[in-house]
């Protein structure tokens, strides 16, 4: 039922309480830092707060906090490390070994996580974006400010570099 | 044809309508293509999202916290609660631990026989009862915007008035359901009550002056109720 009553603070309390979960973990997937994803939660929860009387009621409180909170996520990567979108050309994987990054890739203590650390911040940050969020490629290139085939090309390399990894992972032995 | 555009097929996005007609005759025709399709296809879906942990409950209580402060709401000075677990079922389930002590005192009203509780008595008598800080403070919010909805009720049109108390009920359930999966059927007693009195207040046939007698009680009881809470969060073990 469609209602022009804004969302109620015991409503925000209940879906931080159930969903904040898939929030960080989608703010963690994007930014690969945890004080980062926690940043974009908080920011996404009082944005949505401010913004509650413009809610509409034909999605879910959570999924619409959880759309914020990626963009919070996007652009907490964008303050952190400017122009990361800018260039494909140097972008490159982060693959060194620090106490930090070593405690993300234990955070992200899955297979598919744990493939990201081949992909380059582009790549996986569209990778997300695309697969798991399931935004529109001209979604990605607004957000992100780039060219429409750079997000289709940073998506193909990611698959490529996904696949590769994956069927290496599964070829391990246990 | 490439995997590349298979991708774009799979996420059915980037590929114009005769691009998706090509691809689809292709699959159609090509064996070779369709295999290649299947793979890709079986490695996409392959790669779920991860299952990344909870966040920390400390992480979680911050964001409630952060969200109180935005509401213009004081939160309690106490040190930061030792919360268990993240999620607001399993963070009432801690209030299994909550001893909680209710009297309930009957008001029979008259002519209607509507229940209105009065809780005599609240302890929190557990340590452990300071994990239950976010159920409470939702139960007090729920409390405040049910009083602030009630007090605007004789200025609302009928059926901002029927779905104002609906709010108010559903919202009133979902704590009740969780005192309920605590064990704290004193407590998911009262609310039930509250319930019976909000459902009369909501009935086509009631007249005015009894909707304003139950709404005069509701609202005395749901700021005796507000009150004991309050007392209780700000100190703990204190018999209220």
């Amino acid at each position: 039922m469609k209602s022009a009553v804004p969302p109620t603070r015991a409503e925000f309390h209940e879906a931080i309480s159930s969903r904040s979960d898939r929030w960080y973990a989608a703010c963690l997937k994007i930014t690969r830092n945890q004080d980062l994803a926690e940043d974009a939660v908080q920011e996404a929860l009082l944005s949505a707060w401010n913004k509650r009387h413009q809610f509409q009621h034909t999605a879910r409180l959570e999924t619409w906090i959880h759309r914020i909170a990626v963009n919070a996520a996007l652009q907490q990567l964008r303050k952190n490390r400017p122009g990361i979108f800018e260039s494909l050309e140097t972008d490159v994987p982060d693959e060194t070994d620090t106490p930090e990054r070593a405690q993300h890739e234990q955070d992200l203590s899955n297979e598919l996580s744990a493939a990201f650390r081949v992909l380059s911040e582009v790549e996986r940050v569209c990778f997300v974006l695309k697969h798991l969020e399931q935004w529109r490629l001209k979604e990605i290139s607004d957000e992100l400010d780039i060219k429409i085939d750079t997000v289709k090309q940073a998506i193909f390399r990611a698959v490529k570099k996904l696949r590769v990894q994956m069927q290496g992972l599964q070829g391990e032995p246990q | 044809m490439n995997d590349d555009t298979l991708t774009l097929y799979y996420y059915n996005d980037g590929l114009s309508e005769s691009e998706r007609q090509r691809v689809a005759n292709a699959l159609a025709t090509d064996a070779s293509v369709a295999k290649r399709y299947q793979a890709l296809c079986r490695d996409l879906e392959g790669l779920v999202d991860a299952d990344i942990g909870a966040p920390p409950a400390d992480m979680v209580q911050r964001w409630h916290e952060g969200l109180d402060r935005a509401a213009g709401i004081e939160t309690q000075a106490a040190p930061r609660p030792a919360v268990h677990s993240w999620s607001f079922m399993l963070g009432v389930a801690v209030t299994a631990a909550l001893a909680v002590g209710v009297g309930i005192g009957v008001i029979i009203s008259g002519s209607e026989q509507t229940v209105v509780p009065v809780m005599e008595e609240l302890i929190v008598s557990s340590p452990e009862a300071r994990g239950s800080s976010a159920f409470i403070r939702g139960l007090q919010v729920h409390l405040r915007e049910s009083e602030q909805g009630l007090s605007t009720l004789p200025a609302n049109t009928e059926s901002d008035r029927a779905l104002l108390i609906l709010n108010i009920i559903e919202q009133n359930r979902m704590f009740e359901r969780a005192a309920e999966q605590n064990d704290s059927e004193s407590l998911a007693r009262v609310l039930r009550a509250f319930e019976l009195v909000l459902v009369r207040l909501a009935a086509d046939d009631i007249t005015p002056e009894e909707a304003e007698e139950l709404r005069a009680k509701l609202l005395f009881e749901f700021n005796v109720v507000l009150t004991k809470l309050t007392r209780n969060t700000s100190d703990e073990q204190q018999s209220i």
